[in-house]
């Protein structure tokens, strides 16, 4: 990996992603910090890049590498835990029934992820299809049953949809724009996941087995 | 020789990022001028618009507080100053402020006005030295609006009526 991607390109890809998957648009905007789960999360999906081999840890900090060479390797390994943790929390929805079962979903994904032992493109495959299921999830589908609508007919619909789950499913109506930055965030955090360094091809065939 | 600069530079310019995006969080700012003013303020080469604040200081003493806190706020665009934030939200306590009843929403924004200012303030000390305040500390105007909001049976004392706006 060059010196550029590792100083330059990963932290400030990786801290774009974190600032802007803390943005909440609201009439206001707020910049909110990760949940305590997203970390969680967030920890379980850098363990998985690891033991898939999406990510080289030595590559990055290294005894044989120089300190400041160090520096960038724990640099890049803190932003991606930041970035990772903050598009965890962008794309669980915020309360109710949908907020325990995103939780329950993705940490179930990500456990099996972690004992099935994907290869790299698995990994990285499995990870674009979990964080665009979770997208979609929470902004389109939630976001039609709770957003305002222009129809009476569709109103009448989201009330009785609403008292029928007692409140329990519809979230805080977002703006469209929301999921758009949602897209773009988790467009450009797959991308920057793939740039990590990677862990060459005779170490990789001892980490996975066949 | 070209790579221990690509890594250095590149090492500084996380840290600053970061440190950026860690005082976004913090301060939340809402606008542009916050943001610049901000940062401005942080290397201490933040500056009021002193035409604007002499015009809201103008516009208060003449009693037109929503003609005060527009030329206030044109000053103070970052929000940064501790003294025209102390303006602003003794213009909300003279507003509001009534023989009979005081208007609570007003009391709240100068409640929030003043609270802003203390936090601007050097060791949340301030003290504005304007003659014609009876109030000249953000601790007396703090508890001025604080008494304010605050329901108790003395709100039902006649002799109230005869109480001065400060």
């Amino acid at each position: 990996m060059s010196a550029l991607r590792e100083a330059i390109v990963l932290p400030l890809l990786f801290l774009t992603i974190a600032f802007v998957g803390g943005a909440r648009l609201d009439a206001r905007v707020a910049l909110v910090a990760p949940t305590l789960f997203s970390l969680v999360l967030a920890t379980m999906v850098i363990a998985a890049l690891v033991r898939s081999g999406a990510l080289a840890p030595d590559r990055l900090l290294h005894g044989s590498r120089s300190t400041i060479a160090n520096a960038n390797g724990a640099v890049v390994l803190l932003t991606l835990f930041a970035a990772t943790s903050q598009t965890l929390a962008m794309l669980t929805p915020r309360t109710g029934l949908p907020l325990l079962f995103v939780d329950i979903f993705l940490f179930v994904l990500l456990l099996n992820t972690l004992v099935a032992m994907p290869d790299r493109v698995r990994l990285l495959r499995s990870l674009a299809v979990t964080l665009s299921s979770a997208l979609i999830l929470k902004f389109v589908v939630l976001a039609a049953v709770s957003g305002q609508t222009e129809s009476r007919m569709s109103r009448v619909l989201v009330a009785l949809f609403d008292a029928a789950t007692f409140g329990s499913i519809t979230q805080e109506p977002e703006p469209a724009s929301a999921g758009y930055l949602a897209f773009f965030t988790v467009a450009m955090y797959l991308i920057a996941v793939a740039l990590l360094p990677r862990v060459r091809a005779a170490q990789s065939a001892e980490l996975v087995p066949r | 020789m070209r790579e221990p600069l690509i890594r250095g530079a590149g090492l500084v310019a996380a840290i600053a990022y970061a440190a950026a995006i860690v005082w976004l969080y913090v301060t939340q700012p809402q606008t542009v001028a916050q943001v610049t003013g901000g940062f401005a303020s942080a290397v201490g080469a933040y500056r009021i618009d002193q035409q604007a604040f002499d015009d809201g200081l103008r516009f208060f003493r003449a009693g037109q507080f929503a003609e005060a806190r527009a030329a206030f706020a044109r000053a103070d665009s970052a929000e940064r100053d501790p003294r025209t934030q102390f303006y602003i939200a003794y213009t909300f306590y003279r507003e509001g402020w009534g023989r009979l009843y005081n208007d609570d929403a007003l009391f709240a924004k100068g409640l929030a006005a003043v609270d802003k200012a203390i936090a601007l303030a050097p060791g949340g000390r301030l003290v504005v030295d304007d003659i014609d305040l009876q109030m000249r500390s953000a601790d007396e105007l703090r508890a001025e609006l604080q008494r304010g909001l605050t329901r108790e049976a003395s709100d039902f004392n006649p002799l109230k009526v005869f109480r001065t706006r400060k």
